[in-house]
């Protein structure tokens, strides 16, 4: 079924690099003149996000990827835009209106060994949100939902009283998913959570992501810059470079038949395992700083089919024939 | 005449009047020129190897036994003054975070001339006109500028291209490259591989690449050597790693890769994991995650044995090995 849950549109944030008031002047030209530098990490994202399915945000260090997380979940708030919970409005609530929308939302964060309090053990960790959600439940209900819980994600229930020290990385991903689904959510973002894990292991916790999708019909934001995972992982997928969206594709049609030169950049640098070898298309520089608002297309100072109206203006999201979009003017224009 | 020899090296370390053993009998060698990867999950003991290697192994480690030879040259018997003649010499390091391994308060132009001068007697005007070429090696734009710049004014990308730089300055014979492109992003992690690449075959060194990305040593290695817990595994040529892997952890670690599996489908994970130092388990080390383990593999340590073109530390693969032996002297 494809019910949309989560709708972004025209979503935009920029971070003020001046610290306060004060740092905002500064002499020009002889004069105190006042200058406002923001990073403007999202420039406008568009994205759905249907029930029951796995949404990837691929992209280079800097492209936005955990600011759009961040910002669905609202631990920041969005400049402009709007993000819409089923048919409600979610982006401009106050953190008592938030709540109902918290439990629904759970996000599972990069490094195991960060984002568990140390000093809190697996018992109180998973018991605070519970208690925190559903203060109707008493102590021995919320026990037995803790060791369903810990069975379900596959840690012993008998080792509940250990603190996260005494877990492998794996072990400690697995304990965060449980966090999160402690609360019984629809929705789960996970910022790069297999990144800080070997091979094996993170075999272990995607499994466990893909049984739990299967089980409660969760929907994933799944964010990540591991295109292996992707491939394997992902309904659609959303190619992100500098805060815009640039390709949005099913899984099978990003990785057969890349459309935007940066999606075809992006794929051709995953080293894989067959032989062949088909020399990585070379990006000249790295992706610029995003300090300024771009003019013109994201890309152009990179891509090698940029022409003058990839410099002065900005591609639209275009549909194509095979259910993907693309903003790029080179493929409207069929330059390639 | 092997470049680097390394035989039964041994490394423990000592915590709390506990011997725990970090490399257990590790021997390989290395020819001149050649590109090798050491894979494994974390705690394999690749990086201690690496480390040990130029016997930066600091307190509470130390090099048990075994013999670490570079040409004719002992390297676990020599003092520090020895030492530092062959670190950054003759053998050099790349670590994985570049803004780690650079110092955040000097330039990196002062860094690389430092490093040339503690080596070789030479003015700061021709040291730094050898860093400026060596920055333009490694494909920096206007080295004259970033001279004099700061790490953190770098992108990570760059960042790395400075290290390989600084590595390249006194023309060592070997490179140990500790998870080199981790902390990049794919397309500059491509573009880094590429430059390793290009200089290793230009220069003539010899590369040590310790990676858990067997995508990356694919591309880069011809050699490959499988480590856990301690030990070597399986070593063999890359190719033949990957597309006909023999140890069961090998397979497994190859298997639990999401490109061997159809979207969608679950992975194949190795069940458990790898045991800690002190928690070693008697017999072959794999054998509590090992879908063919037997008693034996409970008891009895495997050596290594040769099988086709690889070498294999595993009872199974000693078994079929011997069944084909036997079959043939048969036939004869």
């Amino acid at each position: 079924m494809t019910t949309p849950l989560i709708q972004i549109s025209g979503l935009e944030k920029s971070f003020s690099t001046n610290e306060g008031w004060l740092g905002q002047w500064r002499f020009h030209r002889g004069k105190l003149t006042r200058f406002k530098d923001s990073v403007h990490a999202l420039n406008g994202v568009n994205l759905t996000i249907n029930q029951g399915e796995t949404l990837c945000v691929v992209g280079e260090t800097g492209c936005g990827k955990s600011t759009l997380a961040r910002v669905i979940m609202g631990l920041t708030k969005p400049t402009a835009g709007e993000i819409h919970y089923l048919d409600q409005r979610i982006d401009q609530l106050n953190d008592r209106q938030r709540m109902f929308f918290r439990r629904r939302m759970q996000m599972v964060f990069q490094n195991p060994y960060a984002s568990l309090n140390p000093r809190m053990t697996v018992y109180q960790t998973l018991s605070e949100p519970i208690a925190f959600h559903q203060p109707q439940l008493s102590r021995i209900e919320i026990d037995e939902k803790i060791e369903a819980l810990l069975d379900s994600v596959g840690i012993s229930p008998s080792s509940s009283d250990f603190y996260p020290h005494e877990f492998s990385g794996g072990q400690r991903q697995r304990i965060s998913l449980a966090r999160a689904l402690s609360v019984e959510p629809d929705f789960i973002v996970a910022d790069e959570p297999l990144s800080a894990l070997d091979v094996s292991v993170q075999a272990q916790v995607l499994n466990l992501m893909m049984d739990k999708q299967a089980e409660r019909n969760l929907s994933y934001l799944f964010i990540t810059h591991d295109l292996a995972v992707v491939e394997h992982f992902a309904t659609r997928v959303a190619v992100m470079y500098l805060g815009r969206v640039c390709e949005l594709a099913p899984t099978s049609e990003l990785f057969s038949n890349p459309k935007h030169p940066y999606t075809r950049a992006l794929l051709s640098a995953i080293p894989r395992l067959d032989s062949t070898t088909a020399q990585p298309i070379r990006l000249i520089g790295e992706v610029p700083t995003p300090i300024e608002k771009p003019i013109g297309c994201v890309f152009q100072a990179r891509c090698p089919h940029a022409n003058q109206r990839c410099y002065e203006e900005s591609p639209n999201m275009l549909l194509q024939s095979d259910s993907s979009s693309v903003a790029c003017h080179a493929i409207e224009e069929g330059r390639i | 005449m092997n470049l680097l020899s390394v035989s039964n090296l041994n490394v423990n370390f000592k915590i709390k009047k506990q011997e725990l053993a970090a490399l257990i009998d590790v021997s390989f060698t290395l020819n001149r020129g050649e590109r090798i990867a050491i894979v494994g999950e974390s705690g394999a003991g690749k990086s201690i190897l690496g480390f040990s290697i130029v016997n930066l192994i600091g307190k509470p480690g130390y090099i048990k036994s075994g013999s670490v030879k570079l040409e004719n040259k002992e390297l676990t018997k020599m003092n520090l003054r020895q030492l530092q003649e062959v670190r950054g010499k003759r053998i050099a390091m790349i670590f994985q975070d570049p803004m780690m391994t650079l110092n955040p308060v000097i330039t990196i132009g002062d860094q690389l001339v430092e490093t040339i001068r503690s080596h070789t007697k030479i003015t700061y005007k021709d040291a730094r006109n050898i860093a400026i070429e060596k920055l333009h090696n490694v494909q920096i734009a206007s080295p004259e500028t970033r001279f004099d710049q700061y790490p953190h004014e770098l992108s990570g990308g760059m960042r790395q291209r400075v290290i390989i730089a600084s590595v390249l300055l006194l023309n060592p014979d070997i490179i140990i490259a500790d998870e080199p492109t981790t902390a990049l992003d794919v397309t500059i992690q491509a573009e880094i591989l590429q430059l390793l690449l290009a200089i290793c075959h230009d220069n003539g060194v010899a590369l040590v690449l310790i990676s858990h990305d067997l995508g990356v040593v694919s591309k880069v290695a011809e050699r490959t050597l499988v480590m856990y817990a301690g030990h070597i595994v399986e070593e063999g040529p890359t190719l033949e790693i990957i597309n006909d892997p023999q140890h069961p952890y090998t397979q497994g670690l190859l298997n639990a890769l999401p490109q061997m599996t159809l979207p969608g489908q679950r992975l194949n994970q190795i069940q458990g994991s790898m045991p800690s130092l002190a928690e070693r388990p008697t017999g072959c080390a794999f054998h509590p995650r090992c879908p063919y383990a037997t008693e034996k593999c409970q008891q009895e340590q495997p050596s290594f044995i040769h099988s086709g073109v690889s070498s294999v530390a595993c009872f199974l693969v000693e078994d079929m090995v011997n069944e084909f032996a036997n079959q043939d002297e048969e036939e004869l």
